[in-house]
């Protein structure tokens, strides 16, 4: 469970970058964008948004929404950005150890 | 991001960021559908740990609580407060006394790289130097800056009147600008007042005096005063916190030490005249910037061994340089003598007052046990009701730390007062001991980390008990079975109680003895009847001219004649020395048939010293007036120890002993050590009792008694001795008025009563008497309250076990018998611990306390036994009234009540 979160603030980092999003909607672009692969609980979402505002990678803003509704909306800061490259490019690194372990034919077989 | 969490700590801020995530989460429940959301207050909850201070809102919520459960019982509160708050104070106290005397810096400039000149011998260290050494080192030292200064006792006068004799000191160019000391008004010394002797009569006040004397006035700059008749004028007024270099004296006046002659009357001129050696200056420094000290150090040492620039003192009669070198320390703390006489004694009283400390633990922590044992229900409720056992532990932690810190501050409130009474106890009888005893950050840390670790100390054993409260057993209601259970810890604290109190009442009935073996037994001492002061009229300091000890003895007779005449004295006397001061004086013995000559002591008295100072004449007769006669045959009055050692059963008076006054004689060959033959036969008129002064605490060494005129000394100055027939209070000013009349302008000392001497001898044994005292006696009465807590507590529990046996047919006798004998058992289980704990913790300090106990050992079998017995007494005693009550149990109450 403790390696999910890290998963967890990587995937609503990478999914901001596409622009800002409210709570509710990242949540459903989470789910949207990974054929509905990956359903993230929102009591799990949430508080990590907290978490990612406090670590200063992204930042809420009060804004009136297309429906005229206030909602609260986060964007990815420069630190954000930043932070998101080192982790995507460290979860590249792990999916590919992870995947020569799991098939080591396989790695074989394409060299 | 610790940082941004940091604003979350603000109440308003989280109240704020609070209402803005329920307003998000309201907007985003509209968005969803129907429970699409999940549990929301459960995703708040866990927003909310993000913050962070979750644990530090339970923490405020369990001190809060904590506080509540205080104030619920305030007896409970009062006293364990109050136990905190003696062991804490105790502590702190002591600590601060120690933090000032050992490791506060001097408020000058640096005071790390400030050093102080010393002569090492190779059995003593002195700080004494004499003006012509200053000059010397100030001259062959190119790197170092130095400055020196010398205590002296000053005689103001202010318009004419004498004020009462001051503190001051004489100090030179250097020594301000060296310090870098800024002038609160006005300007300070500067090189340009030490140019020329007697050229610069201009003085300094000390903020203390200013505001005492002047009433802080802004235009005391330019204002005269007299220093032993000569006019200085005032021009100004040194730093608050500024008392020199020496740490605890409080010098009133600084004025240049090129007007010595000025203000020491008595004394010879020191600036020029090398050959009187006194060691009067004591001298700082600084190494300049960019020099290195051991260079600096090395080229003063070098000196030594130029016989052009050999500063060392010469040996009187073989005149080779003694065997010192100059050692540099540094001066950052300051200089004291303080330091010396109080930090062995203080570092006791501080071990000791932890040990009160302890007892308080133990205390505090039975009365904790005691509480945690009847919240027991209410822990088990909340057990039940989903609590953990760690949030529990936590809040009877926090309870015992709230307890703490309270009796931590109410401790360092104590502190405060009481090492002011200590200072004052300790100055008692001479000059005022003036410390800056303001608490710095280091006494708030001790005090601080004290409290905390003796909260945790005495909360841990309840805590763990807290978290061992097993369900089931609680709720059935039983009286008796459980409650052997509950005694153990308790038991074992009290025992722990008794034992730590009986090391301190050890100690204190050790140090109480000892003090009574120094104290002198004449009664007239005790009731302060005997006055001393200090004689030191005009040009006493050197006697050796034609006329002049003819002159002193006139003055002196006069004196003496004056006094006699003033009601209320009943007898009145001169000595050389004060009667603990010491003799100076040497007197060449050649014992009979003997030619190896023998120093002893001898002092120089003028007739009825003995009847004033109350020492029997045992045999022949006092000194009279015809012995005062220099033409008259040499007379000496012997005490009991020199009959002892040089007569061997002869008769004392006359001179058939065969006993002669030994001779200088010129050594053999030069270098060699002096050599001496026998002389004129001793005429002994008369055998005095011996005496315990000067040395409270040795064996009277052999001693000599002369008269002033037949006695071969260079100085003049004596000490009067008066005896009244009451109280002293009424006599003091018209002897006061009768010295100073000998010589109006010198600076006069002060008159004390022969018992402010013996109690200023004897202050750190009394120091130690009454604070271990003091200590002993809080512990017991911890003691008292935890045998009777403990007690009262076990007889509450056994009410039903106790209405049992009685029915089944125990007589109230045998109930009271019974718990008496549980309140011995615990008492001697102490006692069997602590005796053996004192025994060897005596033999372990003995050799540390020897300095401390006169004729007596810290292991003295009687002063153990005597306090084994009392504290088995005061500890069975405080079980009794438990115990009465557990008799008066009524057995049909107590049954129909199961």
């Amino acid at each position: 469970m403790e390696a999910l979160y890290g998963v967890l603030d990587m995937l609503i980092l990478r999914t901001l970058v596409f622009g800002p999003r409210h709570g509710y909607g990242l949540a459903a672009a989470i789910r949207d964008c990974s054929d509905e692969a990956l359903t993230i609980e929102f009591g799990s979402l949430y508080p990590a948004l907290k978490r990612l505002e406090l670590k200063g990678w992204i930042v809420a803003r009060w804004e009136t929404s297309e429906h005229n509704r206030r909602v609260k909306v986060y964007r990815l800061t420069p630190a954000g950005r930043r932070r998101l490259h080192d982790e995507s490019t460290d979860w590249t690194a792990f999916v590919r150890a992870v995947a020569r372990i799991m098939n080591p034919g396989a790695k074989k077989a394409t060299s | 991001m610790f940082w941004r969490r940091l604003p979350y700590l603000l109440p308003w801020r989280r109240r704020a960021a609070e209402r803005d995530m329920q307003e998000e989460l309201r907007s985003l429940a509209e968005m969803a559908a129907p429970g699409e959301l999940g549990n929301l207050s459960l995703a708040a909850e866990d927003a909310r740990e993000e913050w962070g201070w979750t644990r530090l809102e339970q923490l405020a919520q369990d001190v809060r609580y904590a506080a509540r459960g205080l104030r619920k019982s305030p007896a409970f509160a009062a006293a364990a407060v109050l136990s905190l708050a003696i062991g804490i104070g105790a502590t702190t106290a002591l600590f601060t006394l120690l933090n000032t005397l050992l490791w506060k810096l001097l408020p000058v400039r640096d005071p790390h790289t400030l050093l102080m000149l010393g002569q090492r011998s190779p059995t003593t260290l002195t700080a004494g130097f004499t003006y012509q050494q200053y000059e010397l080192f100030s001259s062959h030292a190119p790197t170092l800056d130095l400055a020196a200064y010398a205590p002296v006792r000053l005689n103001v006068s202010i318009a004419g009147s004498v004020e009462p004799t001051l503190e001051g000191q004489l100090v030179t160019g250097e020594f301000f600008p060296l310090l870098g000391v800024q002038a609160a008004m006005g300007r300070l010394l500067g090189p340009e007042d030490d140019r020329v002797p007697l050229g610069h009569p201009v003085v300094v006040l000390s903020h203390a005096y200013w505001r005492r004397r002047f009433d802080a006035d802004p235009g005391v700059v330019g204002r005269q005063l007299a220093l032993s008749g000569t006019p200085f004028t005032i021009v100004g007024v040194a730093p608050r916190d500024f008392f020199g270099v020496d740490v605890g004296s409080a010098p009133d006046l600084f004025a240049p030490v090129m007007m010595q002659p000025a203000v020491m009357p008595t004394t010879v001129n020191l600036l020029d005249r090398p050959n009187v050696f006194s060691t009067w200056v004591r001298i700082v420094g600084r190494v300049q910037p960019g020099a290195s000290l051991a260079e600096a150090a090395a080229r003063l040492d070098a000196l030594a061994g130029n016989p052009e620039t050999d500063w060392r003192p010469r040996d009187k009669f073989t005149g080779r340089p003694a065997d010192v070198h100059l050692e540099m320390r540094s001066a950052a703390t300051g200089l004291s003598d303080l330091r010396r006489r109080f930090s062995q004694p203080l570092w006791l009283l501080l071990a000791v007052s932890g040990v009160v400390l302890l007892v308080a633990c133990a205390n505090v922590a039975n009365l904790l046990l005691a509480r945690a044992a009847a919240r027991q229900p209410e822990f088990a409720l909340r057990l039940a009701l989903g609590a953990s056992r760690g949030r529990l532990m936590r809040q009877v932690i926090v309870e015992s730390l709230l307890l703490s810190a309270l009796g931590g501050a109410a401790g360092v409130a104590l502190a405060f007062w009481a090492t002011r009474a200590l200072v004052v106890y300790a100055s008692s009888g001479h000059q005022a001991i003036v410390l800056d005893l303001s608490p710095d950050l280091r006494v708030l840390a001790l005090a601080a980390a004290v409290s905390a670790l003796a909260g945790l100390t005495f909360g841990s054993v309840p805590a763990l008990r807290a978290a061992r409260v097993r369900l089931a057993q609680t709720w059935r209601r039983d009286a008796g079975t459980a409650s052997s259970a509950g005694r153990g810890p308790g038991r074992v604290l009290v025992a722990a109680q008794v034992a730590l109190s009986l090391v301190l009442l050890i100690a204190a009935g050790v140090f109480t003895r000892s003090l009574q073996n120094l104290s002198p037994a004449d009664p007239a001492v005790d009731s302060g009847r005997i006055l001393i002061v200090s004689v030191e009229p005009r040009g006493s300091g050197n006697r050796s001219g034609p006329g002049v000890a003819e002159h002193f003895d006139r003055l002196y007779r006069n004196l003496l004649d004056a006094v006699e005449r003033i009601p209320g004295v009943e007898s009145v006397s001169l000595a050389r020395t004060a009667p603990l001061s010491g003799w100076t004086l040497g007197y060449p013995v050649s014992p009979a048939g003997g030619t190896a000559a023998r120093m002893v002591s001898s002092t120089i008295v003028y007739p009825k010293f003995f009847s004033t100072m109350d020492i029997p004449v045992l045999k022949g007769r006092d000194f009279t007036e015809d012995d005062l006669r220099p033409a008259a045959t040499p007379a000496v009055i012997v005490n009991e120890a020199f009959v002892r050692e040089f007569l061997a059963g002869r008769e004392p008076l006359g001179t058939a002993h065969g006993v002669r006054q030994a001779r200088g004689a010129p050594p053999a060959r030069k270098g060699d050590p002096p050599r001496f033959e026998p002389g004129n036969p001793l005429n002994i008129v008369g055998v005095v009792k011996d005496s315990r002064f000067p040395t409270l605490r040795e064996r009277t060494s052999p001693l000599v008694f002369q008269t002033f005129l037949q006695a071969n000394t260079g100085f003049a100055q004596m000490v009067l001795h008066v005896r009244t027939t009451a109280r002293s209070a009424e006599v003091v000013p018209a002897v006061r008025a009768a010295v100073q009349a000998v010589d109006p302008i010198v600076p006069m000392a002060a008159v004390h009563t022969l018992s402010d001497e013996v109690d200023a001898a004897l202050v750190r044994e009394r120091l130690v008497a009454a604070l271990s005292g003091v200590f002993a006696a809080v512990a017991v009465t911890l003691v008292c309250v935890g045998v009777y807590g403990l007690m009262a507590f076990s007889v509450t529990r056994r009410r039903g076990e106790i209405g049992i046996r009685m029915a089944l047919g125990a007589t109230r006798s045998d109930v009271r018998w019974m718990i008496a004998r549980q309140t011995m058992a615990t008492v001697i289980a102490g006692l069997a611990v602590g005796v053996p704990a004192a025994w060897i913790s005596g033999r372990l300090l003995s050799s540390q306390l020897a300095g401390l106990l006169f004729h007596l050992t810290p292991t003295d079998p009687a002063i153990m036994g005597a306090a084994a017995l009392l504290l088995a007494v005061v500890g069975t005693c405080a079980g009794l009234l438990p115990a009465h009550r557990a008799a008066r149990v009524d057995p049909a109450t107590t049954l129909r009540s199961e």
